[in-house]
């Protein structure tokens, strides 16, 4: 899946600098914690001289060279390193973060900020964005990141013929709508205003490549990330991908600590868990919440993030009764959310309140946490002359390994007030297949996104994959959501979104009872790993193994 | 023509019809799975029926069916296994050539362990029968036959590899860019745990067959010879005793090369059992083909290799050729 989030406040302005935090071993330790993130102690800013094997090993000074072996789950030969196609695994994605940067990026807390590109400026009606560049920056083939190379990147996202993953969030980008103005310069030229458009900048798979670029399996990686592929049989996929430090790499004092980077893939977790223990990898990707103790007990450390990603239950309005706000909001009372995280997900989750895209800067804190409400259900339920209903739930360990769990704490629950829900696990051929956007109340995954950049994909009418269709029916939500998506002020664009989230909050489609954490562990000598909060492929996910070193 | 010349003619021949039916029957089968490659790369994407059906399109999917298998089946007979659908659509020889070289030595790593060793228990089993030994084994392998070969593997990780031992890997993670000389290593765990599967079966049959044997009046007749009893077993009663027993050695390694996804599972293995879940999973139509082919071929030249040694051994069976 596509994904990554954040609205931000940072691209009007300067550059942000980006101090790189780093996490002290004992934080880590203590991230076992549920709920711990990002924890920024025993800090220590990066800088070139730590390079040097002579500086002083003070405590916590990071160290250069090793060989880091990151264990990655669900391998398959369906991997691909080109930067711009869909990466239709977890690993490919971690390898891309890796291997390419794009003109801006998003910051472990979520926040946007300046990546290859140096300033960005809009037009006042949210059509045209000038992009100026850091200058001095070089490909991992020593050829030089300029205008061109950014033209030749997007003209290829979005090729017509073979759009790439990013062209649907690059919304009002049309083919020879991106122009060079100078060497170091770029505009892209919009049809339709997006106030969003540096969010989709952001993205990885808008990673900017040399001109040229066309890579065929490990042939023709380059890009300009702090690893490189240093051959071509370095990569293979549903195995494995090694890669060596990019010494060349553009961010000051921000190169990676390890000389070799390699991502291992298992098809079984308990491998994966073996492989640490056994001292075959360094570091896990995503174990699942039984492993934790296991992990711990052999003298291993956890790191865990709270992600934006989603697995909510979909209640159609298209079918009945979900037509019925009533019916929707008796639903929505129905789930102990507690109870959901603890026996659904072992714990690794975090409380949702209907509403999605919980690091939107317009995402609304306010709303109380809606919880358990049984009388109260019962008798919207009887209002809506629904009482002692049946309903088929429809979920598959495709949309998530804990979704037919959840999907059984449901149904226990929905005893409570006095309706009968059959669960039906379905395989992801089935679920996927012609009935998915159909299914009357089903289940979802959705990765971390921005609140607009979400409605685009699965609330506004006509986006891809609109489970509920709720919002079509609802012409203020989508007078707002219409209205944001051109509102290039920050505060006047979240305050929409507040407004929008807040409808949803009360009738929208969208059981959203929880957001997802996710583990890794790694062995005690790793250090310097950072908590992410978009959760791809790794609690450190956004590929942070450049700020890893070993103790 | 010599009669075993014709005979292994006619049963290549037999092996090659079999093969085309395999993949008759492979190619149908996987039609007939919900879904398609496009669908199974795409997942939730597909219901982007625009990439959806570019994608099919890209691979070919929207031909009829029978003109992708002619198609297919017509590159087969030029050598040419075709390309994957998924990832880089890289050639299927060159996707599949390291983990044929994994298995394969895995595979000939407990065939050439598991085999002696089993002949050698089941024999002194059948000779010292109801010894100490003899119950010894007997349990063993019982309790071994009695466990999936994946829980013996996990045993095996938590004594040797992680929390008791850390003797050897735990992973088998063979990096093929490096010598394999250099790794033998990784595949200590998983070459054992394939022995302990195969040995209960391959020595409970000879020591069976070789007691059998050593009631008979022709080892008897030996013994009231004179002759050493070391010289009647295996000289006069093994030679006998063995001959059921390469069918079972033959269908075990056959077993091996085919269906021992769980042990790659375990440690992590990069072999074919791996590879052909993942295609199918991916409905990866020309990978499928060609790794069920491959095990497909296995079986048939196993059983043709045990069928002409059981031949050659058997006095009976020799003379009875001409």
């Amino acid at each position: 899946m596509s994904t990554r989030d954040k609205d931000e406040l940072g691209f009007l302005s300067k550059p942000v600098t980006r101090r790189q935090v780093l996490q002290g071993a004992a934080a880590v330790g203590a991230a076992a914690a549920l709920g711990s993130t990002a924890a920024a102690c025993g800090s220590s800013s990066e800088s070139t001289s730590s390079a040097s094997p002579s500086s002083s090993a003070a405590a916590g000074a990071p160290v250069m060279g090793g060989h880091l072996r990151v264990a990655a789950g669900q391998g398959s030969a369906k991997e691909d390193l080109d930067a711009h196609a869909t990466a239709y695994t977890m690993q490919s994605m971690d390898m891309r973060f890796n291997l390419y940067d794009s003109l801006l990026e998003y910051s472990n807390e979520g926040v946007l900020g300046m990546a290859l590109a140096e300033s960005m400026e809009p037009n006042a009606d949210g059509t045209q964005y000038t992009v100026k560049l850091k200058p001095d920056v070089v490909f991992h083939d020593g050829s030089p990141v300029n205008a061109d190379a950014v033209v030749f990147s997007f003209e290829r996202i979005m090729d017509p013929k073979n759009p790439g993953l990013a062209a649907a969030q690059l919304r009002g980008l049309t083919p020879g709508g991106t122009k060079k103005l100078d060497d170091l310069t770029v505009q892209f030229n919009l049809e339709e205003a997006n106030a969003i458009f540096p969010e989709a900048l952001a993205t990885y798979s808008a990673a900017v490549v040399p001109v040229g670029y066309d890579p065929k399996g490990g042939e023709g990686v380059v890009g300009t990330g702090p690893f490189k592929l240093a051959a071509p049989g370095d990569f293979q996929p549903g195995v494995q991908c090694v890669m060596a430090r990019n010494d060349s790499y553009w961010r000051e004092g921000g190169g990676a600590y390890v000389d070799q980077l390699s991502i291992i893939e298992f098809a079984d977790t308990t491998a994966q868990m073996n492989a640490l223990l056994g001292g075959a990898v360094d570091y896990v990707n995503m174990i699942p919440g039984a492993q934790r103790q296991i992990a711990t007990d052999a003298g291993n450390k956890l790191l865990e993030a709270k992600t934006g990603s989603w697995i909510p239950f979909t209640m159609n309005v298209q079918v009945k009764p979900f037509d019925d706000v009533r019916v929707r909001q008796a639903f929505r009372l129905i789930v102990d959310r507690p109870q959901m995280i603890a026996q659904g997900a072992d714990g690794l989750q975090w409380l949702g309140n209907d509403m999605y895209a919980p690091f939107d800067p317009g995402y609304n804190k306010d709303l109380p946490q809606r919880a358990q409400d049984l009388e109260q259900a019962k008798s919207l339920l009887k209002q809506a002359g629904q009482e002692g209903m049946t309903v088929k739930l429809v979920t598959s360990t495709s949309v998530s390994n804990n979704a037919p769990a959840a999907a059984t704490v449901f149904a226990q629950q929905a005893q409570g007030a006095g309706i009968t829900v059959k669960v039906d696990n379905v395989t992801g051929d089935v679920f996927w297949g012609d009935q998915y956007l159909k299914w009357g109340f089903a289940m979802d995954n959705w990765g971390t996104r921005g609140y607009l950049a979400q409605t685009g994909m699965g609330t506004m009418p006509g986006s891809l994959y609109d489970e509920t269709h709720w919002a079509e029916g609802n012409s203020k939500y989508m007078d707002l959501v219409k209205e944001a998506y051109k509102t290039v002020d920050d505060a006047a664009r979240n305050d929409l979104i507040n407004q929008a989230s807040t409808i949803e909050y009360n009738e929208g489609g969208y059981i959203v009872y929880a957001f997802d954490n996710q583990v890794d562990a790694m062995a005690a000598n790793v250090m310097g790993m950072v908590a992410d909060f978009s959760g791809l492929g790794s609690a450190a996910s956004n590929a942070r193994y450049r700020l890893a070193y070993f103790a | 023509m010599p009669p075993l010349l014709k005979l292994l003619l006619i049963r290549l021949g037999l092996g090659i019809l079999t093969l085309f039916l395999v993949s008759v029957v492979v190619f149908f089968a996987t039609q007939a799975l919900p879904g398609d490659a496009a669908k199974a790369i795409l997942g939730k994407d597909s219901a982007d029926k625009v990439r959806y059906e570019a994608l099919r399109k890209e691979l070919g999917l929207d031909r009829p069916v029978v003109s992708q298998y002619t198609g297919w089946l017509g590159d087969v007979v030029r050598g040419n296994l075709g390309n994957s659908l998924v990832g880089g659509g890289a050639k299927v020889t060159e996707l599949l050539k390291q983990r044929v070289i994994n298995s394969a030595i895995l595979v000939s790593l407990a065939a050439l362990f598991s085999i002696p060793i089993s002949i050698l228990i089941g024999a002194f089993s059948a000779v010292w029968r109801d010894s100490k030994f003899d119950n010894a084994m007997n349990i063993t392998n019982l309790s071994l036959a009695a466990l999936p070969e994946f829980v013996i593997g996990i045993v095996l990780v938590l004594i040797f590899a992680t929390t008791v031992f850390n003797w050897f890997p735990s992973v088998s993670n063979v990096d093929s860019r490096a010598p394999l000389s250099g790794q033998m290593d990784l595949f200590i765990l998983p070459v054992v745990t394939l022995i302990l599967a195969v040995i209960p079966y391959v020595s409970r049959m000879l020591r069976a067959s070789t007691i059998e044997v050593l009631e008979s009046e022709y080892v008897m007749m030996a013994r009231l010879k004179g002759l050493k009893e070391s010289r009647v077993l295996w000289h006069h009663a093994l030679p006998n005793a063995i001959v059921p027993t390469i069918q079972v050695i033959a269908i075990n390694i056959a077993w091996l090369a085919g269906g021992i996804v769980t042990v790659e599972y375990l440690f992590g293995f990069p072999g074919i059992g791996s590879a052909l879940v993942d295609a199918v999973a991916n409905r990866d139509m020309p990978v499928v083909q060609a790794l069920v082919l491959l095990i497909a071929a296995v079986y048939v030249v196993l059983n043709l290799i045990a069928d002409i040694l059981t031949i050659l051994i058997s006095p009976r069976l020799r003379t009875g050729l001409r």
